[in-house]
């Protein structure tokens, strides 16, 4: 056949509309957009069975119930736990995000050990005899008490698995890293004669005085918080914030009173007085329950009048007097204290003031007040067998000092180890623990401690993850993290009831990491002899189910043991001083330094601005690092791109020659740093505040190099009362880039 | 309908402390992606957000105050939201039976018309393909699908949490879910307790208690507490939020000078 | 080289220059095109769009070159319809700048969407109740119609006349063509309505939000009427720069006359409507939304959205240019005629950029602020992608196409065999850069 034009063009014209009128195009552009939904790097989630295990959280001391949701083995939620007593439900954002950080990139999946400054794998085996034979070495040359251990607490099993091992080997050098529970712990020593715990029972009061706590920003338990101030505001309850900055806590506060930072003490001094004056204390306590409350008030009356007061904190006297009567006048008044989420310790005669007003209004172990909840006692293990390098090394001063002549109330003092490793020839410490803690990132005055670490010849890290201080530790022994262990939780800071938590696992460890407890009781073994026998069970599950004996099943059933009748310490009872009474003076209390307000480090010609550090939940600062999820959700007048945002009141920027969003150096006696500046009515004239928890060099993408960590612009100032680290701030300058 | 239900939300702007717990439950919950850099919230996924209201006065006059957004599910006039109407291909719509505007990840083709409608900038646009560090892909939930790149997607009050108790009830024979079977996961989670999530038609529940939407009035709240988002545009939203607060209730929408009459007492 | 193609009795510039010329455009179209593969590869994160940006510079681009190809449903409209017969003097070059600016519009919709590969879906899963489905109906229909209109001309070119079948279809469609162009001015009646729509049905956006009757609201009819307005001033405007370029006069200035007297008038009453529509919202629509007119504008010096821009828009670029052309002295002087169709078609566009750009940039909750944008590089230079597409169009039509038919009588030819010297000593001023002319017409 011949093919003409005619035909061909007919041919291919035909064939067009044919084409096009059968379903042929359509079935090929569908197949076509479904196959480009589909890319290989869209992942899809896969089905499977749905589960829950109740656990407990163990990311910061809140002690709050977690339910964690599975797909099969695969952890894919973290909710809070209904009916918990601590937190009933709800959770807080670093709990919620908590399964980023099983999955997180910079976990450590094996031990390793550095060799010439470079990460190398070995098995557990090597590593624990490793670590014995050097442990070994050190005790024979009679350098026992050289070894020490930096824990996030001293409670519970781990903890204490920890500071056994140190005592039968030698060292009374164990350290918890610092917290306003230092100042809390003490004021209730000194004052109620008990090793307790402060615990507030913030629902049933009706008026919430806070010095600077961000009651919803991190301080205490923030699952308990949270719900309480909640319960707090639903009965009808006033909450007053005391800062220099309004913080979260502060515009949730019916009154947001700006306060000269660091004046907080005098301001408590002030209130007593006023409170004193007008007669306006809980005659009945005082009469009944207390001493020495004729010694306090002249203190009182002598030094803290209004006037002086209000000289000192920048509140005029007529607030004073006025917040003065409204507490004293409330039903359940109750103060607290302790800056932000209470990082540091702070100037404890501040928290003897605060816990004066509580005393003065009669609100000590009542509804509403504050309560020394008792310490946990379940850990009740054999008695140790000390043999002559123990007893030894037990008797050589701590290095930090800590219960020394010097400072004979403090129990810890970390924040002095850096110096004394620094003014040493030879490192005091020889080997280093650091176990749920970050030294490195989370002590003031980064550059020190960094020195201070790459000093000590041998750092062992448990750590999970590799963060600033494991990236600066020797070997690395990596727990397994919180959803993969067994753990008690001993406390809930703050919680106003004796509570235990059991961490379960939800899922089995995805790495070659081990519990920490397992590590302590197979290195107590290599080492033998005494040791080893102070360590008599097979591994921690044994351990920790021997030591939970009685609530075992219980803490497994239900997650956690409370109890609920705790209601206070009957008044008769509560108080284990020589007097039996809750006492204002005695003879502890009257050695110490008295009330000055803490000065911040600096000269105020070159540095006439006061930098302070404030806390966000959206931000971790502790020694878990942010996950992802609390990054993304961060404001962007905190960080924009990888630049943190200082707030900077609008007429002290104007005077600076500074507008929103400009860039600037940020100078400190300590360092400097870039930031950017972020114009704010909520500051105090003269201020500039900088969060905590960026800063970061250690962990992914989604976190290092963003924005700077306080710590490595500011320093302790020791509080000449305790010894403790008082600062709250540093004098800094802020200029223009 | 008659047994149309109408589900909506309560917050109490007086309890919510910004903690930003429900945007984080929210981002767990619906396979919220995340990249390094988040800080360009017009860039970045969130389906809650949580912002910070200020009463625009000088220090130490100063307040603050943070309200969380999730998608306001407005019910315009007769289902008319802003959005729904405008999409080209049918890719989202407002349920009758539930009162959610949904959104069909796979339908959507990304003209972003939807986004231009809605004032609250609550429709968010997939600039980038969704991608998970190594090992976090375990995360996520099978339950919600994984949006793709170039999509728009937003709050849809965790309409599988809706589908899983509805399942449950059938399967226990019953016709009714109750209120606390279905919850999202930002109601959930918020620890200050400041979200009530229910049905406003049912007057059992607390958010039609709380929320006393006025039928004759597109909803509009009867509680003097209360308040929505750009109520006089007529979105007729499902989020309705309180406060004792007279400058945060007026900040929920544009007044002429002298227009805003307070209706609290307080 | 490829003088066989070259309509007879006109004279063009010679081959090399012409292959320089279309290179040179060549060369911005190529960059358009990477800006392209980057975006279709890449995805729209090479935009500097967000998420409350979602509309940008290509949403504008389209919306301003379909109001700009409007001269081609207008003037067909006008001569087919109306029966204003001197105007098919220049309706072939209408509906290929038509032709140019909704092939544009086309391909512009057809990456500014996130799933390029399922753009179909407008239609597979069309939602009636959308402004956008609309427009895209409309839209991708009266492209068809424009091919349609575009091809006969096509075929009068000289090697394909010679085609029996070219050439015989080509005549049985100029016979027809009135239905087309029925068609044409119908459905684009429709679908500039419907891009009008797009703003004025945002309910939730109180700037773009406008009453209306029935289903429309008024910008519907706003915007059909300023494309019917300023559209034929983008044909006059290209057609005066076409004639600036070649150096010759192509169109009779009675035609030009006649058109822009009519865009005259057209544009005078529509500015008188806009007048109204402006007073009507900002007295009535934005306060009952408790916004005042001056919430919609910022006071700060610099802005993009002051209150300059309205001036700009609707005086400066409104009321102006609608006096000059219905002022016939005025209309028939050459430097005033060029600003008055300069100053429409400039007029049109940023209409068609607060309708959408400022609707967006305007926080419609109290809480938020104004937002910013500034498109990236990528956004640019396939918005640019059109213009030279455009250029290369015109060029190549122009040299091969009949397309001006008083070009021969105006520009008679004496000697065949023309003087090369001529050409040589006098080179057509391509080289002198008509693009930087062509550029702010079609962008």
């Amino acid at each position: 056949m011949k093919v003409d034009r005619r035909s061909f063009l007919s041919f291919i014209l035909g064939g067009a509309a044919g084409t096009a009128l059968s379903p042929l195009p359509w079935k090929l552009t569908d197949d076509f957009s479904i196959w480009s939904q589909n890319w290989p790097w869209t992942p899809v989630p896969q089905k499977g069975e749905i589960s829950y295990v109740n656990s407990a959280c163990t990311l910061c001391p809140g002690g709050c119930g977690i339910s964690v949701k599975k797909v099969d083995e695969r952890v894919i939620k973290i909710e809070g736990l209904k009916g918990h007593p601590v937190n009933d439900g709800g959770l807080c954002i670093l709990g919620l995000a908590g399964a980023q950080l099983l999955y997180g990139a910079t976990r450590i999946q094996t031990p390793i050990k550095k060799v010439n400054g470079r990460w190398q794998k070995l098995s557990w085996k090597e590593a624990i005899t490793e670590l014995a034979a050097r442990l070994k070495e050190l005790r024979a040359k009679g350098s026992a008490h050289t070894v020490a251990c930096v824990a996030g607490s001293d409670r519970g099993t781990v903890p204490e698995l920890f500071s056994r091992f140190l005592a039968v080997y030698g060292s009374p050098n164990f350290f918890r890293t610092p917290s306003i529970w230092d100042s809390y712990e003490l004021a209730l020593y000194l004052t109620q004669g008990t090793r307790s715990m402060a615990g507030f029972d913030i629902e049933n009061a009706d008026f919430i005085l806070s010095f600077g706590s961000g009651l919803i920003e991190g301080w205490g338990s923030p699952g308990y918080m949270f719900r309480a101030k909640g319960l707090l505001r639903k009965n009808g309850g006033r909450m007053d914030q005391i800062e220099s900055r309004l913080s979260k806590t502060a515009a949730k506060s019916d009154h947001w009173i700006a306060i000269n930072p660091g004046t907080e003490g005098a301001l408590a001094l002030g209130l007593a007085y006023v409170i004193i004056k007008e007669g306006l204390y809980n005659q009945n306590f005082i009469d009944q329950y207390t001493t020495g409350f004729s010694d306090r008030k002249k203190r009182v009356i002598d030094g803290f009048p209004p006037e002086i007061v209000s000289k000192m904190t920048g509140i005029s006297t007529g607030t004073i007097v006025a917040l003065a009567k409204d507490f004293a006048r409330a039903r359940k008044p109750l103060a607290i204290c302790g800056q932000g989420q209470g990082h540091l310790p702070g100037n404890l005669q501040e928290f003897l003031a605060v816990h004066t007003l509580n005393a003065l209004v009669g609100n000590i172990n009542q509804p509403g007040g504050v309560w020394a909840v008792p310490e946990p006692d379940y850990i009740d293990w054999p008695e140790l067998e000390m043999d002559g390098v123990a007893s030894e090394g037990l008797q050589q001063t701590r290095i930090d000092g800590a219960g020394s002549y010097r400072y004979p109330n403090a129990r810890y003092l970390l924040h002095r180890l850096p110096q004394v490793v620094n003014a040493s020839d030879e490192s005091p410490v020889q080997v280093l623990f650091v176990v749920d803690a970050n030294p490195v990132y989370s002590l003031q005055d980064t550059a020190s401690v960094k020195k201070a670490f790459e000093k000590i010849p041998f750092v062992v890290s448990f750590s999970s993850y590799m963060n600033e201080t494991t990236a600066l530790a020797d070997l690395v022994l990596p727990n397994h993290v919180f959803l993969e262990r067994y753990e008690d939780v001993p406390v809930a800071y703050g919680f106003p009831k004796p509570i235990i938590g059991l961490a379960r696992p939800a899922i089995e460890p995805l790495y070659n990491t081990r519990y920490v407890g397992d590590v302590v009781i197979q290195l107590a073994k290599e080492l033998g002899h005494a040791i080893g026998a102070a360590f008599p069970w097979a591994d921690y599950a044994t351990c920790l189910e021997e030591t939970l004996s009685d609530n075992w099943d219980t803490l497994v059933e239900e997650g956690y043991v409370v109890d609920a009748e705790f209601n206070g310490t009957d008044l008769a009872d509560a108080f284990e001083t020589d007097s039996a009474k809750f006492e204002f003076n005695n003879n502890e209390i009257r050695t110490l330094a008295g009330y000055n307000p803490v000065k911040a480090e600096g000269d105020e010609a070159s540095y006439p601005l006061l930098l302070v550090p404030y806390d966000t939940m959206r931000l971790a600062s502790g020694y878990v690092g942010s996950p992802p999820f609390l990054v993304k959700a961060l404001e962007d007048t905190i960080l924009t791109g990888s630049q943190v945002l200082v707030e900077v009141n609008p007429a002290t920027a104007k005077q600076l020659g500074l507008s929103e969003g400009k860039t600037a150096n940020l100078t400190t006696p300590k360092g400097a740093a870039r930031v950017k500046v972020h114009l704010s009515n909520g500051i105090m004239p003269g201020v500039v505040a900088i969060p905590r928890g960026l800063g970061h060099t250690a962990y992914d993408k989604f976190l290092a190099g963003k924005g700077v960590n306080y710590n490595q612009l500011s320093s302790p100032v020791e509080d000449p009362a305790s010894g403790h680290d008082a600062a709250w701030g540093i004098r800094a300058k802020l200029s223009r880039a | 309908m008659e047994n149309a239900k109408k589900f909506g939300m309560v917050i109490d702007l007086d309890k919510c402390t910004g903690c930003g717990a429900c945007m984080v439950a929210c981002m767990a919950e619906n396979n919220i992606p995340f990249r390094a850099d988040n800080t360009d919230k017009m860039l970045s996924i969130s389906w809650m957000h949580v912002y910070k209201l200020n009463n625009r006065k000088l220090f130490p006059d100063y307040e603050e105050c943070y309200l969380p957004r999730p998608c306001q599910h407005c019910e315009g006039h007769g289902g008319h939201s802003p959005c729904v109407s405008v999409c080209p291909a049918t890719a989202t719509d407002y349920d009758m039976d539930t009162g959610i505007v949904s959104q069909i990840y796979p339908r959507c083709f990304g003209c972003r018309y939807c986004m231009a409608a809605c004032p609250y900038h609550v429709r968010q646009f997939n600039w980038w393909d969704p991608l998970w560090p190594d090992g976090m892909e375990k995360m996520l939930n099978p339950s919600v699908s994984v949006r793709m790149r170039g999509v728009v997607e937003k709050c849809s009050f965790c309409i599988q949490r809706y589908q899983q108790a509805k399942d449950r009830a059938y399967m226990e024979g019953r016709r009714e879910i109750a209120e606390d079977e279905y919850q999202t996961a930002c109601t959930q989670a918020c620890p200050a307790g400041a979200i009530v999530f229910g049905d406003l038609n049912n007057p059992e529940h607390a958010v039609h208690q709380l929320a006393q939407p006025d039928p004759a009035r597109h909803g509009h709240s009867k509680n003097p507490r209360a308040f929505r988002l750009l109520e006089r545009l007529g979105t007729n939203t499902k989020i309705y939020y309180l406060s004792s607060r007279e400058w945060v209730r007026k900040a929920g929408d544009n007044y002429l000078e002298g227009e805003f009459k307070s209706k609290a007492h307080s | 080289m490829d003088s066989a193609l070259i309509p007879k009795g006109v004279k063009r510039c010679p081959a090399w220059q012409f292959i320089m010329w279309i290179g040179a455009n060549g060369a911005v179209l190529t960059w358009g095109v990477f800006a392209l593969l980057l975006v279709y590869f890449k995805g729209l994160n090479q935009t500097n769009m967000n998420n409350a940006y979602g509309f940008a510079l290509w949403i504008w681009a389209d919306l301003a070159v379909i109001a700009l190809g409007g001269g081609a449903f207008f003037t067909g409209f006008l001569r087919y319809i109306v029966g204003k017969d001197e105007l098919k003097n220049i309706i072939n070059y209408a509906v290929l700048i038509g032709f140019i600016c909704y092939s544009s519009a086309l391909m512009i919709l057809g990456f500014d969407i996130g799933q390029p590969l399922r753009g179909w879906f407008i239609f597979w899963h069309a939602n009636v109740h959308s402004m956008l489905t609309e427009v895209a109906f409309c839209l991708t229909a009266y492209f068809g119609v424009l091919a349609i209109e575009y091809a006969p001309l096509v075929f009068e070119n000289r090697m394909i006349k010679k085609v029996p079948f070219f050439h015989n279809l080509s005549h049985n469609m100029h016979e027809i063509m009135a239905v087309f162009a029925a068609t044409g001015a119908f459905l684009s009646f429709f679908h500039q309505g419907s891009l009008g729509g797009v703003p004025g049905v945002l309910f939730g956006r109180p700037f773009g939000f406008r009453e209306g009757v029935l289903v429309w609201p008024w910008t519907f009819f706003l915007f059909t009427w300023s494309a019917a307005a300023a559209g034929p001033c983008f044909t006059i405007l290209i057609t005066k720069i076409t004639e600036a370029v070649t150096r010759k006069k192509l169109v009779k200035d009675n035609v030009i006359d006649l058109l822009a007297k009519i865009s005259g008038w057209m544009l005078f009453f529509y500015i008188i409507a806009k007048i109204g529509d402006t007073l009507y919202w900002a007295n009535v629509t934005a306060p009952s939304k408790g916004s005042t007119f001056m919430d919609f504008y910022t006071s700060s010096s610099g802005s993009a959205y002051g209150l300059w821009i309205l001036f700009a828009e609707i005086g400066v670029c409104g009321v102006l240019p609608a006096l000059i052309l219905i002022i016939p002295k005025l209309r028939k002087t050459q430097a005033t005629l060029w600003l008055a169709v300069i100053l429409a078609v400039i007029g049109l566009c940023l209409n068609r950029w607060v309708m959408v750009l400022q609707v967006l940039a305007i926080p419609v909750l109290t809480f938020e602020s104004w937002f910013t944008y500034f498109p990236s590089w990528q956004e640019i230079a396939t918005t640019i992608l059109p213009v030279a597409y455009g250029v290369i169009m015109i060029s190549t039509s122009y040299r091969y196409l009949p397309i001006f038919p008083q070009e021969r009588e105006l520009n008679p030819i004496d000697e065949p065999a023309a003087p090369p010297e001529v050409a040589e000593s006098e080179p057509e001023p391509t080289d002198a850069g008509p693009e930087p002319e062509l550029s702010p017409a079609e962008s």
